[in-house]
């Protein structure tokens, strides 16, 4: 018998195979290219022309002064705080309304999870028949309500959000499928003292279910903190950037200086700032999740 | 027995010899733009009956692959027109290089080291370039040397619903459209457009990232009518501050402080609209000729009470316009090997010969001299026979127009939608020129 466990526990090179494949991915598709690009960041990289030496901070000079990425970064920002919370609360809501064996809550989970398989194509291109100017959706419904219609897409201040509501509308089945996760860890014999106990609607929701799923809900907020960071699709296909660069994010603008105007280096240091600023806001979520729970 | 073992190794020979005699395939691949429509398209041959971009260049490239006598096999690869170049820069880079490409000759300056020279080639190949119109030639030498076969010459029109002019009193005697020849004469026929239909004088789509473009092709346009630049010193510093260019962005700022332009429309939401009558006139390109026509044929329509087109109004001094052509490179790698290349220069001769077929369905001027009589006879194109005379573009030396072409577009954008001013956005395209040259 002591032969047969004489193995266990003890460290064999053989036992780094099992790894091997995960950490052969992560380091080529990962750490390599994570590497690569905040090397990037220092130098002058032409897209066809190739390198042309380092440029120590010029990049990063130069993007504190370009008024556009400002300006991304702004509306960035904005964005991460319009959508992450509506994404946590009404997630939350409709994992607490759908959470039941009802058949029609079975059918309308998948509804609403249903929008998330459509490409942001197809997402894009319905919508923007909804916020046509005039002829949408949109301007069609206010104008059976005797209401003038409005151009929500040219709005400097109405863009945005409408970006945001489009966004919500197509991923809210991710935030609803954890937070239905979350829910159902929660032991019943939990609702069931508090049932003995008299307890209300709102009292078991405060003192059972939000403190029970309280790393859900801070898992959701990290994974839409970081997916929401990473706005381009909406908001190329539908306003392009504008009006007056109001709705631009920043992976435009690396996409844009580096692809289209081929400069790599300056891409590659506006990408690291994208990447600090979501590396900030992940870590203050988990730091308060983590702050809560102690 | 000794039967019944021949016959099998009777088949397999003849299998072998069939397979020496067969000439091997040769593919090669095709990156273009131009849309894809396999759906009405997939297995045409017949380039007559082929309309718009897609219809033709899918039916050339079916015929080409039906009937060539070498065994060549063209590969489309398509893309749409909006990130076109910003995936053809990541295949170069990434050594995944198409043995033929379509580019714009307005592209070329940036890609000058990337594609082949084709002076040699295009002789090997049985192209002959003296047959290039003189703003084709323009269009595809760089520095003396010719850089891409240019398959045609386009640019920006006006695309009229002659229903409304009527109903708004803007036509002549014969029924055509009166075409205003001063800034002040524009707002003037605007204004009477409004009050007489209630619809705006232009529709333009402004929205969207592949609609940029719309608004650079207009401000170009207004900017060359005044003999204006927007390089005056020299080609690695623009200066967006000079009267024309102010001039020109004035023009779409009366437009959109009037409402006589449409705004936040997209592409579709644009050619939707002028088709279902929203608008009197139609800010596009000379490729959209044929579908209008196709439109105002039909009864009940919006168009049905007359379609017509003009070259983009000149507004100031001397009649000139943006003009950009269409052309094919052979990017360097691209042709893996001999056969590759010399199936490439055999396809390039088939466009050559069907530069007729692409003028005709896809409405743009033919890049070859002797072909412009007979598009002078096609529906319309007596209208737009001259543009290749007096179209202009930037030059060569001018790097990164692409980007510029985007940039310009979305500050006209930005007036029409954003109620920017015509020096406000003048000042944020100079700012943004700088950091567009920035780079090598």
């Amino acid at each position: 018998m002591a032969e047969v466990g004489s193995g266990i526990g003890q460290s064999r090179w053989t036992n780094a195979l099992f790894v091997a494949p995960y950490m052969l991915i992560l380091f080529g598709l990962l750490i390599v290219p994570l590497c690569l690009g905040i090397w990037l960041a220092f130098q002058d990289y032409d897209m066809l022309g190739g390198w042309a030496g380092g440029v120590g901070l010029e990049n990063f000079q130069n993007l504190l002064d370009d008024r556009i990425f400002r300006g991304t970064v702004r509306n960035t920002i904005k964005f991460v705080l319009m959508t992450t919370p509506a994404f946590v609360v009404l997630g939350l809501f409709l994992a607490l309304a759908l959470n039941n064996a009802l058949r029609r809550s079975g059918i309308l989970r998948t509804i609403f999870f249903g929008s998330s398989v459509l490409s942001v194509t197809i997402v894009t291109l319905v919508w923007r028949l909804v916020y046509l100017p005039d002829r949408g959706l949109l301007a069609n419904a206010l104008g059976l309500l005797g209401l003038p219609g409005v151009d929500l897409v040219t709005s400097q201040v109405w863009a945005l959000p409408a970006i945001a509501i489009v966004t919500v509308w197509w991923i809210i089945g991710l935030p609803m499928t954890l937070f239905l996760a979350g829910l159902q860890q929660i032991p019943p014999e939990l609702y069931e003292a508090a049932a003995l106990d008299n307890a209300g609607r709102w009292r078991t929701l405060t003192g059972i279910t939000l403190p029970s799923i309280r790393r859900t809900i801070v898992v959701v907020a990290v994974i839409e903190v970081i997916l929401q960071f990473q706005l381009f699709g909406q908001a190329l296909l539908i306003t392009g950037g504008g009006p007056d660069n109001t709705t631009r994010p920043m992976v435009q603008f690396i996409y844009e200086a580096g692809f289209r105007d081929l400069q790599l280096g300056f891409a590659a240091a506006a990408s690291q700032v994208l990447f600090a600023l979501m590396l900030i806001a992940a870590l203050a979520q988990f730091w308060a999740g983590r702050r809560q729970g102690a | 027995m000794f039967r019944r073992a021949l016959l099998p190794l009777a088949a397999l020979g003849a299998l072998f010899a069939t397979q020496a005699l067969a000439q091997p395939k040769t593919e090669i691949t095709f990156a273009r733009f131009f849309g894809a429509c396999e759906g009405d398209y997939g297995t045409s041959q017949d380039v007559a009956k082929a309309r718009g971009e897609c219809g033709v260049m899918t039916t050339l490239v079916n015929l080409f692959n039906a009937t060539n006598k070498d065994n060549i096999v063209v590969k489309p690869q398509i893309i749409e027109w909006g990130p076109y170049y910003q995936q053809l820069n990541a295949r170069i880079a990434a050594k995944d290089i198409p043995t033929i490409a379509v580019m714009h000759a307005a592209q070329l300056g940036d890609y000058t080291r990337y594609v082949e020279e084709l002076d040699g080639v295009l002789k090997e190949a049985g192209i002959d370039a003296a047959d290039f119109t003189p703003n084709a030639r323009n269009a595809v030498t760089v520095g003396g040397k010719i850089y891409a076969m240019p398959w045609d010459t386009h640019s920006w029109l006006w695309h009229f619903n002659v229903g409304l002019f009527k109903q708004a009193g803007l036509v002549d005697a014969q029924g055509q459209p009166l075409v205003p020849k001063s800034a002040e004469e524009l707002m003037a026929h605007a204004k009477q457009m409004k009050e007489k239909t209630g619809k705006p004088y232009i529709i333009m789509a402004t929205s969207g990232a592949g609609d940029f473009a719309n608004g650079a092709r207009g401000y170009y346009s207004w900017l060359y009518d005044q003999g204006g630049s927007i390089f005056p010193n020299g080609y690695e510093k623009a200066d967006f501050h000079t009267p024309a260019s102010l001039a020109a962005f004035g023009v779409f700022e009366q437009l959109a402080k009037n409402d006589y332009i449409t705004k936040g429309l997209d592409g579709s939401g644009g050619l939707g609209g002028f088709m279902n009558g929203i608008g009197a006139v139609y800010m596009t390109g000379t490729w959209r000729i044929d579908d209008f026509l196709a439109a105002s044929a039909k009864p009940g329509g919006a168009l049905s009470e007359g379609y017509t087109t003009r070259i983009f109004p000149n507004l100031f001094k001397n009649q000139a316009v943006w003009t950009d052509n269409h052309s094919w490179v052979l990017p360097k790698g691209g042709s893996t090997t001999p056969a590759a290349r010399k199936a490439a220069l055999v396809f390039l001769k088939f466009l050559w010969d069907h530069n007729f077929d692409w003028a005709r369905g896809g409405g743009h001027l033919p890049s070859r001299q002797s072909l412009m009589a007979d598009y002078a006879k096609l529906p319309l194109r007596q209208y737009v026979v001259d543009i290749p005379s007096f179209g202009r573009a930037l030059p060569h030396e001018v790097r990164r127009q692409f980007g510029f072409q985007n940039m310009i577009g979305e500050e006209v954008a930005n007036i029409v939608n954003a109620g920017k001013t015509a020096a406000q956005a003048a000042d944020a395209a100079q700012e943004r020129s700088v950091a567009l040259l920035r780079g090598r």
